[in-house]
């Protein structure tokens, strides 16, 4: 795929140049001369000098044939020009545009982003979640942040224990996916029977987190 | 009427003043305190300090009652981004946005944002000054259409308007006279020194810089 970046702070050029060992043909574009001096001697990319919110300077990046976008700079209402400026007037199919403040992620979504990013909002939620839960793992994230793949390591006090899995009421949209147990891997089934120290696999809605919590370990 | 601006440099602060001795509701916004000591001490509608797109504070603003909104930040972006915040989330009736880069500027009036720029209009306004000795233009950037104004001098002056007017592509609407500005008839006889004021075809233009003799200096 063509994938235009703009913005080549520490997320812009991380992102391109993992798309680019990914055999993705990548153009970045940067405000920064200096910065692009460093790029275009470490990336095997189109590096392009200037203000990506000209539409000049996207078609010389070639966004004429991109794939996608991808807006990354620090400033949101220029990720949501570019975003725009690409589907709009050029075209791309996909844009995916960072979000710095998560008071503007409902303005991006209205305003026609196709990929909202919160990097705010998901770093402060990893953060969050290892300093209140050291028995929860959210361990993927997906759907943009909608759905999860959690880890629970059930405690002794936890209220299911030894009780059977069909016996345990889990929230709405919540699955077992699997127990760990020392080595061995145990895919639940009704009569599974759960056991102090078993991790246990779910995917969850992230609203849900909260109410599988309460089921499996008992508190919040 | 209830009209939010965002933005308080020199042309929000004026316009802030105008609507408001007219009797409107006037909400300035800006991200920089300092910007609203512009308005003065006779201003009397409300300051709000923050970002033109911050959601809440355009609530607070009073935006879902607003009649109008006009943003006129140094930033383009941020007043594409708050003028299509204040038209497709909070559907003001009236949106204006001035945006200083013809390119976007151009881009967003076809996606049918309400877009005032001045840059190319300023930019050609001051080329003739510079270098046209009879001819100044307005709005050519109106792609089609042009306003343009022209000194009579020589042959002109004693011709009649209708002698004048090309129609389809030359239409004077009014001549500035030394004792004011007048709308012309038919029969109307331009003196020496009046100054015309036309609409004309852009395609029009070189016919007519030929036919009444204008050229560069």
């Amino acid at each position: 795929m063509y994938i235009v970046v703009v913005g080549a702070g520490k997320v812009g050029f991380y992102l391109a140049k993992r798309l680019c060992s990914g055999k993705h043909t990548v153009a970045i574009v940067d405000k920064d001369k200096l910065v692009c001096e460093e790029i275009a001697k470490e990336l095997e990319a189109l590096v392009v000098n200037g203000d990506g919110c000209q539409p000049r300077i996207l078609e010389e990046a070639g966004i004429e044939g991109a794939d996608v976008i991808a807006a990354v700079t620090g400033e949101d209402e220029d990720n949501l020009i570019i975003c725009q400026l690409a589907k709009e007037k050029f075209r791309v199919r996909r844009s995916v545009g960072r979000i710095n403040n998560p008071d503007n992620e409902h303005t991006f979504s209205e305003l026609g982003v196709d990929v909202p990013v919160d990097a705010t909002k998901i770093i402060s939620k990893i953060i969050e979640e290892e300093v209140s839960f050291s028995d929860f793992v959210n361990l993927m994230s997906f759907k943009r942040g909608k759905l999860s793949i959690v880890r629970v390591d059930l405690p002794a006090e936890s209220p299911v224990i030894d009780k059977e899995v069909k016996d345990v009421k889990l929230p709405l949209d919540s699955v077992l996916v699997s127990i760990l147990r020392g080595e061995e891997v145990i895919v639940p089934k009704g009569d599974t029977v759960f056991k102090t120290g078993d991790d246990i696999i779910a995917i969850t809605t992230v609203g849900n987190e909260p109410q599988l919590l309460n089921v499996l370990i008992g508190k919040l | 009427m209830h009209i939010i601006i965002v933005g308080c440099g020199r042309v929000g602060s004026e316009l802030a003043n105008l609507l408001s001795q007219e009797g409107n509701d006037v909400v300035v916004i800006d991200k920089n305190a300092a910007s609203f000591e512009r308005l003065g001490r006779t201003f009397n509608g409300l300051t709000l300090l923050g970002s033109g797109f911050d959601l809440r504070l355009l609530k607070q603003a009073g935006i879902e009652k607003a009649d109008a909104f006009c943003v006129v930040t140094n930033g383009d972006n941020t007043n594409l981004v708050a003028a299509q915040v204040a038209k497709k989330i909070f559907k003001v009736p009236k949106v204006i946005a001035r945006i200083y880069d013809p390119q976007r500027a151009h881009i967003y009036s076809t996606l049918g944002l309400d877009i005032i720029s001045g840059t190319v209009l300023f930019a050609s306004m001051l080329r003739d000054k510079i270098v046209e000795s009879r001819f100044s233009s307005y709005l050519i950037e109106a792609k089609d259409l042009g306003v343009i104004e022209i000194e009579v001098k020589g042959s002109l002056s004693g011709s009649t308007i209708q002698d004048v007017n090309m129609p389809g592509e030359f239409l004077v609407v009014a001549i500035r006279t030394l004792h004011g500005v007048v709308i012309p008839q038919p029969e109307t006889v331009l003196q020496e020194k009046d100054i015309l004021m036309a609409v004309v075809q852009v395609t029009s233009l070189k016919k007519v810089r030929e036919r009444f003799g204008l050229g560069e200096k």
